[in-house]
């Protein structure tokens, strides 16, 4: 029998997911499957096990939750989030998507300058920030606060975690502040119009009408820099390695010291199945109890 | 009727639409599909051409098909001592040899290695720096045995005898070959201390030594003993400080000849004691030992200027730390910096040796024959000495000694002579394990989170959790 128009479109349809679907497959769930099944085995990366691993059923987790290291990568993880992308990348990215969203002169070039810093590839950022933070007095930021009479100070080492959050706020605001633009720009003008007419000062203008308007493209950003904050590996690698005595620590450097350093594959696995949980809870919070689409 | 006729319209003017848009599309998959054949095209040239230089290589060198032998090395000083081996070998051999250079320090190094182990896409031949990690990687099926071959080669007779012993492991097999010595003391500024009026005799004992570390705070202010301390040092936190106090210790070997560890003995908990007591007295620093790359301002910056006065180090810190290759050197390095031995417990002293350049054979080497000519070629003289010149560590062999480059190394050659004379730690399967141990505990101990009975506990967890209970003694 020959199929219909509408069932012939669909099937196209679904024939143009296809390429997608195999690389979703073979590189997200058959690895993310791997890593779940190494969770659950001593394997390793050298020493007998690595030849040999063998399932040891919950020990890995039985482990997981008694070892400090692995609590304390997960506030460091918190506080890295919630300081970088909820708050740091979310304020300015908004704030300058407003402010650019206005007809102002040279607007191109600040639009530049703030997409800039995403364009740097993540070692090298994290290169040039150690140049700007590093201790001694030749130090980009000793040298300017050496200008207001303090002394070199070694930024790293003595604020680790804020100065991480600051690298990565810098990085990040480009991406919140595009994404806050698509929202601005799809806010009918007539709103605002209204709201002018209406005798609205702009203190409520924004936040009776930009920000709940705006609450879709809040929550999408929301979702996906959490998601990708979480992940961020290799600028703390090349910034701090997670030091000092595991300051910056973040999850992303505890499953690699774990897996690459200490060589234990099994337990690396572990903290990484934990934290796909976490990422997945965080997102069902995101998209379903707040009941938003995206 | 009338909408199933404008239904009908709109049909005709959708399909007339999807007919052009199909052109379109035809159009545009042509021109896609030109595309492709023309990158392919530029791929197979590009493929073509590297083979046919590749292969004009191999012809201009024997005439006839030669092997490549991959060998992986890090740290552009060993990359620059092995490059200068490369063409006399490849002569010797008739081989074509690869040097691929890994990233640096050692644990990322080792990491990138061994994961390239696993997937058993690993280069032919490579060097580890610690005995430690030799056991485990034989466990792991690794590495060739090379027994049969290293007996037979002409070198074998020259080898110190410390290093044939640590190049055996518990099984009788050689399976990878300590090329070179490291020969590990205490080295202190004799200069200042001479300076200061404080003794520069070799301590008596470990008393002795936490004495003078604090009569060096006490009398210059300086930060007295520094042992690698930390899990940022890495494998060094074991290698270079926790292991040299084994030997003085009451538990002076880790391993026994049953394959278990000796953790829980007094000895273990005793040198946690001597780390708490140099970190609770500050007399050692601690803040750089929590950073990333932690050797660097303690060994590169604080000892030559004279802020630390005393170190756990080797024979490369007269070379590669403080001398000639540094580009922080102490004048007159020989002269300013003196070494003691270190010295036991309750007396008597030891100096370590252990395996440093320790060439090994990939077990899925698609050319594990030649590549074993290849390792036995890297432990000739002359490329050890090459590696001594740059990085400071000995040869592993007697006949060095007669080598006249070796000679101009005025402050290896008295070393070399007394290699003999020193203390080894006996390896064995789980050492890593227990390097990474070592590195956890003394975090928590420089990070002032427990004293030397939990330093021992965390060890003693850790090494269980990862290698059963039965392990550890």
């Amino acid at each position: 029998m020959a199929m219909t128009y509408e069932t012939r479109m669909a099937w196209q349809n679904r024939m143009l997911l296809v390429p997608a679907l195999v690389l979703l497959v073979c590189f997200i769930l058959i690895p993310a499957g791997a890593a779940i099944y190494i969770s659950f085995t001593n394997d390793a990366l050298n020493g007998f096990a690595a030849s040999h691993p063998q399932l040891v059923g919950l020990k890995n987790y039985v482990r997981l939750f008694s070892d400090e290291g692995f609590w304390n990568s997960l506030i460091v993880t918190f506080f890295f989030v919630f300081g970088s992308s909820i708050v740091g990348q979310f304020v300015l990215g908004l704030a300058s998507a407003m402010a650019l969203n206005r007809p102002i002169a040279f607007r191109p070039i600040f639009n530049a300058a703030i997409l800039l810093p995403n364009a740097v590839p993540e070692v090298v950022a994290g290169f040039i920030w150690i140049s700007m933070l590093a201790g001694g007095k030749y130090s980009t930021l000793s040298r300017i606060v050496g200008l207001l009479g303090f002394a070199p100070h070694d930024w790293l080492e003595s604020t680790p975690l804020l100065m991480i959050i600051v690298v990565n706020t810098w990085r990040g605001i480009a991406f919140a502040m595009i994404l806050m633009t698509s929202g601005l720009s799809a806010v009918p003008g007539e709103v605002y119009e209204a709201a002018r007419m209406d005798g609205a000062t702009p203190r409520q203008i924004f936040w009776r009408i930009t920000l709940p308007l705006l609450r879709p493209t809040i929550f999408l950003y929301m979702l996906v820099s959490t998601a990708g904050t979480i992940a961020i590996f290799g600028l703390i690698y090349t910034l701090t390695r997670g030091g000092p005595g595991g300051a910056t620590e973040i999850i992303g450097i505890y499953i690699y010291n774990q897996s690459f350093i200490a060589y234990q594959l099994g337990y690396g696995s572990a903290v990484a199945v934990i934290v796909l949980g976490v990422s997945i809870a965080i997102g069902a919070i995101y998209v379903r109890v707040l009941k938003v689409q995206v | 009727m009338t909408s199933k006729k404008l239904t009908c319209n709109a049909r005709t003017v959708l399909d007339f639409r999807l007919q052009a848009r199909g052109s379109e599309m035809k159009a545009t998959v042509l021109r896609a599909g030109v595309t492709l054949a023309i990158i392919a095209g530029a791929i197979a040239a590009a493929v073509v051409i590297s083979r046919a230089v590749v292969g004009s290589r191999i012809v201009a060198n024997s005439g006839a098909s030669v092997e490549t032998i991959r060998i992986a090395e890090h740290r552009q000083p060993r990359i620059d001592a092995l490059n200068k081996s490369v063409p006399r070998i490849e002569k010797q051999l008739g081989v074509i040899i690869e040097v691929v250079e890994y990233p640096s320090p050692e644990k990322d190094y080792l990491s990138k290695l061994l994961t390239e182990l696993g997937a058993g896409n690993a280069p032919d031949l490579f060097t580890t720096n610690y005995d430690s990690d030799v056991s485990d990687m034989v466990s792991a099926g690794y590495l060739a045995p090379i027994t049969a071959e290293v007996k037979a080669w002409d070198g074998y007779d020259q080898l110190f005898d410390v290093a044939k012993k640590l190049s055996t492991s518990a099984d009788g097999q050689i399976y990878a070959l300590d090329s070179m010595l490291l020969v590990e003391q205490i080295y202190f500024r004799r200069d200042l201390l001479d300076k200061a009026g404080i003794s520069t005799a070799q301590p008596a004992n470990w008393k002795d030594l936490l004495d003078r570390a604090r009569e060096i705070k006490a009398k210059t202010g300086k930060y007295g003993l520094l042992l690698p301390a930390g899990i940022s040092w890495g494998s060094g936190a074991f290698s270079e400080g926790f292991a040299l106090f084994v030997p003085g210790s009451k538990t002076p070997q880790i391993a026994n000849d049953d394959g278990t560890l000796n953790l829980n003995g007094e000895g273990v908990r005793d040198i946690f004691r001597l780390y708490k007591s140099l970190i609770d007295e500050d007399l050692m620093p601690i803040k750089p030992l929590l950073g990333p790359e932690p050797w660097v301002i303690p060994k590169y910056v604080m000892f030559p200027a004279g802020d630390l006065m005393a170190t756990t180090c080797g024979t490369w810190c007269y070379i590669y730390d403080w001398g000639k290759a540094s580009k922080n050197p102490v004048p007159d390095v020989t002269k300013n910096v003196g070494t003691w031995a270190v010295p036991g417990m309750v007396g008597g002293s030891s100096v370590k040796i252990s395996g440093s350049n320790i060439w090994a054979v990939n077990a899925k080497s698609a050319h594990v024959g030649l590549t074993k000519k290849v390792l036995l070629a890297l432990c000739s003289v002359d490329a050890t000495v090459a590696y001594a010149q740059v990085i400071g560590n000995v040869p592993a062999r007697k006949d060095a000694a007669d080598n006249k480059d070796f000679q101009a190394l005025t402050e290896l050659v008295p070393v070399l002579k007394n290699v003999e004379n020193g203390t080894f730690l006996k390896s064995a399967p789980g050492f890593s394990v227990v390097s990474e141990g070592v590195a956890r505990a003394t975090e928590a101990l420089l990070r002032k989170q427990t004293d030397a009975s939990g330093a021992q506990a965390i060890l003693v967890k850790y090494v269980k959790d990862l290698l059963g209970d039965n392990v550890v003694n």
